[in-house]
């Protein structure tokens, strides 16, 4: 029992969790040869209080960072690192291809399409930090 | 009874003021709704362009180190992007939907259509290219060239691009900003439609745009 307490105190991400949810989470095949590749979902957060995604890994990446495309008039496209997406409260935030997305970087192995790679985004809500573990398929 | 004629008399006034009113009203209102409407008719999907505006004859390298001109390819309906292979969004999204229009065509179409991607990224090389575009479709064209080549390519067909700041401590760690259109040139070499990026997940309405461009070729059947 004391056990569980602690672990209860020690993770406030269990509870915290049950508040966000991933819809649609996919990570895109490249070919073997790629540095980084990127991964697209829904963010919906249930909670009263903004959240924020400030990245993620995995264990076939060096790490994992918030990426949004920028975009000018004449059709140019890029790519920028954020701190971080922010969710709103009682909100959502989707990351898609052409879009914003979490960028899978320095591949220690690029995923191939028909894997499931298990990720863990890091989260921040009013100042604490917490954890999403995803297993997210490949395609 | 007079009085009853004057003013079935002033009705039939009224009426006509009014019928009078609603035509010069109506009138302007039916004409914008038929330019609208005729410009919507428009067979096209893209941004059609009904002049003949010959596409920049590029000479530049191909994945297997073949040189490849745009002359190379008369004949056939091209479909041109610009990127670079370590891309990790824009790119694979343009060519993931190219690949899926590509799919669409009929085999004898598939046979008279060329996707070409340009790279922009002065690192790729041959060897990167054909790791990186036949991953998508074998039967797709990456082509590289020296840096003024690419420029000048690029220049051609309104293309732009930039080195984007490093992100981590390697200086060669950096993406490139660049221009995400994808031009539908026709088989006698000229421009004529332009896709921007968002438009790219319509795969079947460009792959209805490629079949038109081929049925115009002259003597051809698509």
């Amino acid at each position: 029992m004391k056990r569980i307490l602690c672990a209860l105190l020690l993770s406030p991400g269990l509870i915290f969790a049950g508040d966000l949810k991933i819809e649609g989470a996919w990570i895109r095949a490249l070919p073997p040869s790629s540095k980084s590749t990127a991964a697209f979902m829904t963010i919906v957060n249930r909670s009263d209080a903004p959240v924020l995604i400030t990245g993620g890994s995995c264990p076939a990446a060096g790490e994992i960072k918030p990426m949004i495309t920028t975009k000018q008039e004449d059709g140019v496209m890029g790519m920028a690192f954020v701190e971080s997406f922010s969710v709103p409260a009682k909100g959502r935030r989707v990351l898609e291809p052409g879009g914003d997305h979490l960028m899978l970087m320095k591949l220690k192995e690029v995923p191939k399409a028909g894997a499931t790679v298990p990720m863990v985004l890091t989260t921040e809500s009013g100042g604490v930090k917490s954890h999403i573990h995803l297993d997210v398929p490949v395609r | 009874m007079p009085r009853k004629r004057h003013r079935d008399a002033r009705a039939r006034r009224i009426g006509l003021i009014i019928l009078a009113a609603c035509a010069i009203v109506a009138a302007p209102a039916l004409i914008i709704l038929f330019s609208v409407a005729g410009r919507s008719s428009s067979p096209w999907f893209g941004q059609y362009d009904p002049d003949t505006h010959p596409g920049y004859n590029f000479a530049l390298t191909d994945q297997n180190g073949k040189p490849v001109r745009l002359q190379d390819l008369r004949g056939q309906a091209v479909l041109l992007s610009f990127g670079f292979t370590r891309c990790p969004n824009i790119c694979p999204t343009t060519l993931g939907n190219l690949a899926a229009v590509y799919r669409k065509l009929p085999p004898a179409a598939q046979e008279r259509t060329k996707v070409v991607f340009v790279s922009v990224d002065e690192r790729d090389t041959p060897a990167s290219l054909k790791e990186y575009v036949p991953f998508f479709n074998d039967r797709f064209v990456g082509l590289t060239g020296p840096p003024a080549d690419i420029g000048t390519t690029a220049r051609a067909y309104g293309a732009s691009f930039r080195k984007a700041p490093a992100t981590g401590g390697d200086k060669d760690d950096y993406m490139i900003d660049h221009s995400t259109y994808t031009h539908l040139i026709d088989p006698e070499g000229n421009l004529r439609v332009l896709y921007r990026f968002e438009q790219l997940p319509e795969t079947e309405k460009i792959a209805d745009d490629v079949l038109r461009v081929l049925a115009q070729a002259p003597g051809k059947q698509p």
